[in-house]
C-alpha cells in the first residue's frame, strides 16, 4: 500500500491549483457576495477540459480517473466551493450517467457539447414533495407516439439557472412501484422548459440554483436514458458518483478553512503571544488536520474502488457522510479560531462555514448516507 | 519543420530551504518541486514557434528521478518528447559541468536540432550561466534574454530589452536562445493533455553510461566551482510611530516618505501643493 500520491496525481493538483488560485482566487469573495456566476472563468475552464473530466476521450472529454477527479473538485472547492459545485454536478450527475447508460447515439449527440462546456449539465430529482424519498416524485412523462410529454416542477436544481441540458427524473408508470420512474435528457431549448427564480441561499451563492418548470415539454423517445422504468437504477448510480464529488468538495472547503486557521493562529496576538502558542488552539489545529487526513483517505478509497471497477456505493456514501460532517465541524472551529473576525464577511472563513453546511444535505442527506451504509451492512452476507 | 530542444530545470517550490552546510548545496529533496518559471516561458516560446512554423519539441532535464515530473508537465503543455538525464554521479554538478552533460545528451539524442531554448535563469540559483555555456559546448551562436522570435529560412530574428533599448538581432540556425519571464506568458495545461501525457507519452531516461561519460567527467567531482557560502537574504521592516496632531503627522509623513508615496502613485506630489 502506497500512501504517496503518484506523479500524475501530484501534477493534477498543481495544475488545477495554479489555474484556480490565479483565475478564481481574486474573485471568490465577490462572486459569493454578489451571487454571480463567473462566466468569464467558465469560458477559460471550457477549453481546459474542466467540463469533460470523466467523459471518454472519443467524445471530447479528458477521460481522467476518479482520484484525479476528486483532486480537481477538492482544489476548485478549496478556492470557490460554488464553482466546485458547478463542475462536480455537471460532470458526475449531469454528464456521467450518459456515459454509463447512454446509447451510442445519445453519447454522440450529447457528450461532445457537455465535454466542451457549451452546455452545462444538471440533474433534477428533488421536488416540493420529494427529496430523500425519491418515490414521491410527481413530475410525469406520458408517452404520446414516439414522444414523451413531461409536466412538473423541480426545485433546488444546482446549475439550474445556467444549464443547457438536464437529466429529469419523471414518473412513467405510476402503477408499477418498482419501475415507476425514468430519466430523460432534456435540452433547455426544448419548448415547455423554463427556469424559475434563482434561489437566495445561505451558501454556494455563486451557483445559480433554481427551480425548473416543465409544461407540456415534448422530447423524443430517443431522449430516454436507460430503459423505461430504470429511473431508480440510473438515479442511484448517478448519486454514487455524485457523492464522490460532494465529498471532495467538502474536503476542499475544510482544507481551505484549516489553512486559513493555521495562518491566522500564527499571526493573531493575544496576551502578547500568537494564539497558536495556546494549547486550546493547538488542540483545535491538531484535530482539524487529523480529521482532514482521515477524510481524504476515505474519499480516495472510494475513488480507488470505482477505478478498479468494484462496487463503490457504500464507500462513496461513507466518504460523503464523513467528509461533509467533518467540513461542517472544521469550518465551525475555523470561525472559533478567528473569533469575531471569523463571523465577519471580511474574512473567508465565514463563507467556508456557510458553504460547508449544504454538503450535509444535497446528493443525499447525512441521514440517507447512513441508510445506504446500513442497508449494505445488513444485506451483505458475513 | 523545426527541431526544437527546450532545457528545463525542476526547482524547489518554496524560496527558503535548508541547505547542506558542508557542501553548500540546497537540500532539494526537502521541497516540492516545480518547473523553473523562466523554463516555463522558454517552453511557451517553443510551443508558439511550433504552432507558427511547425516543429517537434524535445524537453530535456537533468536531475533526480522525481524531476521527470517537469517533463510530464512539458508533455502536458504540448512537448512531443521528454528526455531525463539522471544518475547519482551527475549530482552536484556546477553550471559548467551541467552544460557539458546536457550538450553530450543533445549530441546523442537529437544531433539534428535547429534551436535550443533555455530559461534565462533559475529561481533557485539565478546564475544565468547554463544557457550560454551550453551554446559554447555545442559550438553554436547564442542570444540571451530574448523577448520575441520570428523565423525565416532557418534564420532567427529576435528582440531583447537591453539598458532600456530594444535590440533587434539575427542569428543563423542552429543556435541557442534564452528566454526571460517578461514575455511568452505560459498557457494553462489542459486536463486532457495531462491524461494524454501519462497515457501515451514516453520519457527516455539516460544515465552517465548511456552518454558514455565516466564519473570523473561529471557531477560534483568534475565541477571546479565551490560554493563558499549560502545565505538567505533578509528583508527588514522598520516601524515609524508618529504622535501628535493629525496635521503635524501628515506633514511628517510627506516630509519623510513623500518621494516614495509619489513614486508609488507615479505622481510628483510637489506639483499638487496648494499655495495656502
Amino acid at each position: 500500500m502506497d500512501f504517496n500520491p503518484c506523479m500524475k496525481h501530484k501534477l493534477v493538483r498543481k495544475t488545477v491549483r495554479e489555474f484556480v488560485e490565479t483565475e478564481l482566487g481574486p474573485i471568490a469573495h465577490e462572486i459569493d457576495q454578489d451571487a454571480r456566476f463567473p462566466w468569464e472563468v467558465v469560458e477559460k475552464m471550457r477549453s481546459l477540459n474542466y467540463f469533460g473530466l470523466q467523459i471518454p476521450r472519443e467524445y471530447g472529454g479528458a477521460g481522467l480517473d476518479s482520484i484525479s477527479y476528486a483532486i480537481i473538485i477538492e482544489e476548485i472547492s478549496r478556492v470557490s466551493a460554488a464553482m466546485g459545485l458547478c463542475i462536480t454536478v455537471h460532470n458526475s450527475v449531469g454528464a456521467y450517467p450518459i456515459v454509463l447508460f447512454g446509447t451510442e447515439e445519445q453519447k454522440k449527440q450529447f457528450l461532445p457539447s457537455l465535454a466542451g462546456g457549451e452546455q452545462i449539465g444538471a440533474f433534477c430529482l428533488t421536488e416540493a414533495n420529494a427529496g430523500s424519498d425519491a418515490g414521491g416524485v410527481e413530475t410525469n412523462a406520458i408517452q404520446d407516439g414516439r414522444e414523451y410529454v413531461i409536466n412538473g416542477t423541480k426545485i433546488f436544481v444546482t446549475n439550474g439557472g445556467v444549464c443547457g441540458c438536464a437529466l429529469i427524473f419523471a414518473v412513467t408508470d405510476p402503477q408499477n412501484p418498482k419501475k415507476a420512474a425514468s430519466v430523460f435528457i432534456v435540452e433547455k431549448k426544448t419548448p415547455g422548459f423554463s427556469v424559475g427564480e434563482i434561489e437566495d441561499l445561505c451558501g454556494m451563492r455563486a451557483n445559480q440554483v433554481s427551480s425548473l418548470f416543465f409544461e407540456d415539454c415534448r422530447v423524443s423517445e430517443n431522449n430516454l436514458l436507460g430503459r423505461r422504468g430504470d429511473g431508480l437504477k440510473v438515479g442511484l448510480a448517478a448519486l454514487d458518483t455524485g457523492r464522490i464529488g460532494i465529498a471532495a468538495q467538502a474536503l476542499g472547503i475544510a482544507q481551505a478553512a484549516f489553512e486559513a486557521s493555521l495562518k491566522y493562529a500564527k499571526e493573531r496576538q493575544q496576551f502578547r503571544r500568537p494564539i497558536a502558542s495556546f494549547q486550546t488552539i493547538q488542540n483545535y489545529l491538531a484535530e482539524m488536520s487529523t480529521e482532514i487526513d482521515a477524510a481524504r483517505l476515505l474519499l480516495y478509497k472510494a475513488c480507488a474502488y470505482k477505478d478498479a471497477g468494484k462496487k463503490f456505493g457504500p464507500e462513496a456514501a461513507k466518504a460523503k457522510l464523513f467528509c461533509s460532517t467533518m467540513a461542517s465541524k472544521i469550518t465551525g472551529l475555523a470561525v472559533r479560531i478567528h473569533g469575531g473576525y471569523g463571523y465577519s464577511k471580511e474574512y473567508d472563513v465565514e463563507r467556508y462555514f456557510r458553504d460547508a453546511k449544504v454538503t450535509e444535505i444535497y446528493e443525499g442527506t447525512s441521514e440517507v448516507q447512513r441508510m445506504v451504509i446500513a442497508r449494505h451492512l445488513l444485506t451483505t452476507p458475513t | 519543420m523545426l527541431k526544437l530542444i527546450v532545457c528545463i530545470k525542476q526547482v524547489p517550490m518554496v524560496s527558503e530551504l535548508p541547505w547542506d552546510s558542508r557542501t553548500g548545496t540546497l537540500k532539494r529533496e526537502m521541497a516540492e518541486g516545480m518547473m523553473n518559471p523562466a523554463c516555463k516561458h522558454a517552453l511557451e516560446a517553443a510551443l508558439r514557434i511550433k504552432r507558427e512554423y511547425g516543429g517537434h519539441i524535445t524537453a530535456m532535464t537533468m536531475g533526480p528521478p522525481m524531476a521527470a515530473e517537469v517533463l510530464y508537465e512539458a508533455l502536458t503543455l504540448g512537448a512531443d518528447r521528454g528526455v531525463l538525464l539522471t544518475d547519482k554521479q551527475m549530482a552536484g554538478a556546477d553550471t559548467m559541468i551541467t552544460s557539458f552533460t546536457i550538450a553530450r545528451a543533445i549530441e546523442k539524442e537529437c544531433p539534428e536540432f535547429d534551436l535550443v531554448i533555455c530559461g534565462s535563469q533559475t529561481a533557485d540559483s539565478e546564475t544565468a550561466q547554463v544557457g550560454p555555456q551550453l551554446a559554447e559546448e555545442l559550438n553554436i551562436p547564442c542570444a540571451a534574454y530574448i523577448e520575441s522570435l520570428e523565423c525565416k529560412d532557418k534564420c532567427l530574428r529576435m528582440t531583447r530589452l537591453s539598458d532600456d533599448f530594444l535590440e533587434t538581432l539575427e542569428m543563423d540556425l542552429p543556435g541557442l536562445v534564452t528566454i526571460t519571464t517578461r514575455q511568452f506568458r505560459p498557457r494553462y495545461a489542459t486536463l486532457s493533455g495531462l491524461e494524454e501525457a501519462f497515457q501515451f507519452s514516453g520519457i527516455t531516461t539516460l544515465n552517465a553510461a548511456d552518454l558514455g561519460l565516466s564519473p570523473e567527467q561529471i557531477g560534483m567531482k568534475a565541477s571546479p566551482t565551490r560554493i563558499l557560502d549560502v545565505f538567505s537574504s533578509t528583508a527588514e521592516k522598520k516601524n515609524h510611530v508618529m504622535t501628535g496632531a493629525v496635521k503635524k503627522i501628515l506633514e511628517e509623513v510627506f516630509e519623510k516618505f513623500g518621494d516614495k508615496i509619489g513614486s508609488a502613485m507615479e505622481k510628483d506630489l510637489k506639483t499638487h501643493e496648494h499655495s495656502d
